[in-house]
């Protein structure tokens, strides 16, 4: 492992952030990390001092509730970290357009397609989609389609994922479906 | 209306600028340095640029949602109709991924052809590219040029893909036709005449003082502003950064090739032009050095005609022209992904694009903008 990213995922445990490494040559990416909508900002700040650059910011509609993906990637060295933080009841989440700049049209790109408030973002208005399609959510999942993230995630790596699947019995809240 | 659409902005202090004198001007959606329905949104004080804010969507098709419906060969033709100007690499990432998350071989004649004949489509990109730059600034007579060898590629590629603009010419497992001593052939002469047309480029453009004057020192970004945008490609590279996936996190073949990545060193829209023609020849040697590799063998592996995915999520990235090109799928089982996010190089290149062109005269920041090699089919998606 390259030291400068020894440093980042050391780091990040102290942020109680845990990143599982993955295998490349399957995945495409070297780590992955699951946490709480609230967490991202701290994480954010954590991979901007380590010089990460974003990759893309975007969704994933599962049961129960709706995940948002964010990529990171280095310039330096191989090193490709992919996060999926869980959003709040009222499907919020915080931005974290004022750490990556690259991040505001990604964002509000994500809530064109999902719905998705990023919180205290400057300018939360349709990017891609036109302003009078701002309900559309055209990437929602129908009910008979919504799978659970258990579905859609690799199997060994569910089943060891012991700290990030606990403490989220309360993001149990239905959204609305759109079609 | 125009107002409404930019109040978020705190206003820039530009001496000696009366809030009163700005006025709004629309850049596009037709304006040809826009290349493409883009819209960019200005707001002007007298020549300088105050604010611009470039209105996206006009092109919009909402791929990511094709691509939940579709399995892999019902949405290859969406590959090559993103970046048009360079389809091939799109066509790869695509391929890849499904090869990535069903562990299919691919036969390595294949990959051979694949690096080729990506290299030419990158080769033809830049062509496009440094026409429709110099056309931007005012020159006429380059896209001339540049397009005649343009055409000596194009006819090249159609042979084997059979189309000239959009390809789908890749399939999982390989590619759809094999390549034949004509091509090679006829690879090998476009190498030589693109060598001696690189001098022409130079004595018509590089050397120009009147371009010089149009490009240098002009929109300039930082290494630091670059990463804060996630900007890649020869964007990147011109602030100084070699970041390339080809070197990066190798896919394919391309750890076999000998090649450098050119980096610029003030980032300014100078930079970028000379990185992309020195890319144009890095390009020709990787393509000379694969054509002299290239093995015999199958084009084409044992694929199973569903193609069945595992349960788990997969990214691929590959070095688009433009730059850092990313298919991230979640898949739920079964033949169609569940999700499917592409993630696009000119999205976050343009997204700096209302911090660089702050107190920018308007001049040039169709100099810049141009720099940027911009596609919009690819932003809008």
């Amino acid at each position: 492992m390259h030291p400068a990213t020894e440093k980042l995922i050391h780091e990040l445990k102290d942020l109680a952030i845990e990143a599982v490494a993955c295998d490349y040559a399957q995945r495409g990416y070297h780590y992955e990390i699951e946490i709480e909508g609230k967490q991202i900002r701290s994480l954010a700040e954590c991979l901007l001092k380590h010089e990460m650059y974003l990759v893309f910011v975007g969704g994933l509609h599962v049961k129960p509730a709706c995940r948002v993906i964010y990529q990171f990637a280095s310039f330096e060295r191989p090193c490709r970290i992919v996060i999926r933080a869980v959003v709040d009841e009222e499907c919020q989440i915080p931005t974290i357009s004022d750490i990556f700049d690259g991040a505001d049209w990604h964002e509000r790109e994500t809530r064109d397609f999902y719905g998705i408030v990023f919180s205290d973002h400057p300018y939360l208005k349709p990017l891609i989609l036109a302003e009078e399609d701002v309900d559309l959510k055209p990437l929602l999942k129908k009910e008979a389609d919504l799978k659970e993230m258990g579905e859609v995630s690799w199997a060994p790596a569910s089943a060891a994922a012991p700290e990030s699947e606990a403490p989220k019995p309360e993001a149990k809240k239905e959204k609305t479906e759109q079609g | 209306m125009e107002s409404a659409a930019v109040n978020n902005v705190a206003p820039i202090a530009l001496e000696p600028a009366p809030q009163s004198n700005h006025y709004f001007l629309n850049m596009g959606p037709q304006h040809p340095s826009t290349h493409g329905v883009l819209r960019v949104l200005l707001e002007m004080d007298g020549e300088y640029v105050v604010e611009a804010q470039p209105v996206l969507g006009y092109g919009h098709r909402m791929q990511e949602k094709m691509g939940e419906h579709k399995n892999w060969m019902a949405f290859m033709p969406n590959t090559g109709r993103m970046d048009y100007a360079a389809a091939l690499p799109y066509n790869h990432g695509f391929v890849a991924l499904f090869e990535r998350l069903c562990g299919i071989e691919v036969p390595e004649r294949a990959e051979y052809i694949r690096v080729i004949t990506s290299e030419l489509n990158r080769i033809v990109s830049h062509h496009l590219w440094l026409g429709a730059f110099l056309l931007d600034l005012g020159a006429f007579t380059p896209i001339l040029y540049t397009f005649d060898d343009r055409e000596q590629v194009l006819d090249i590629l159609e042979d084997v893909t059979g189309s000239r603009l959009t390809y789908c010419y890749f399939r999982v497992g390989g590619v759809c036709k094999d390549i034949d001593d004509k091509f090679v052939e006829r690879t090998r002469a476009f190498i030589k005449r693109q060598r001696e047309r690189f001098k022409v480029y130079n004595d018509l453009v590089t050397g120009n003082i009147i371009f010089l004057k149009r490009v240098e020192g002009i929109g300039h970004i930082s290494p630091e502003m670059a990463r804060r945008y996630g900007a890649t490609g020869p964007v990147v590279r011109g602030s100084g950064i070699p970041y390339d996936i080809r070197k990066a996190e190798p896919y394919s073949i391309y750890d076999r090739f000998d090649f450098e990545i050119p980096t610029g060193s003030t980032g300014d829209s100078l930079d970028r032009y000379l990185v992309r023609l020195e890319e144009m020849e890095q390009s020709l040697r990787i393509i000379e050095q694969a054509l002299d590799q290239l093995p015999d063998g199958p084009f084409l592996g044992k694929v199973p005609k569903k193609l069945k995915l595992p349960t788990g999520d997969a990214c691929f990235s590959v070095e688009a022209a433009r730059g850092a090109l990313t298919y991230y799928l979640v898949s739920g089982g079964g033949e169609i992904p569940y999700r499917l996010k592409i993630r696009v190089p000119s999205y976050s290149n343009l997204s700096l694009l209302p911090e660089l062109a702050r107190g920018m005269l308007i001049a040039d920041l169709v100099a810049a903008m141009g720099s940027l090699d911009l596609v919009i089919p690819e932003i809008d998606r």
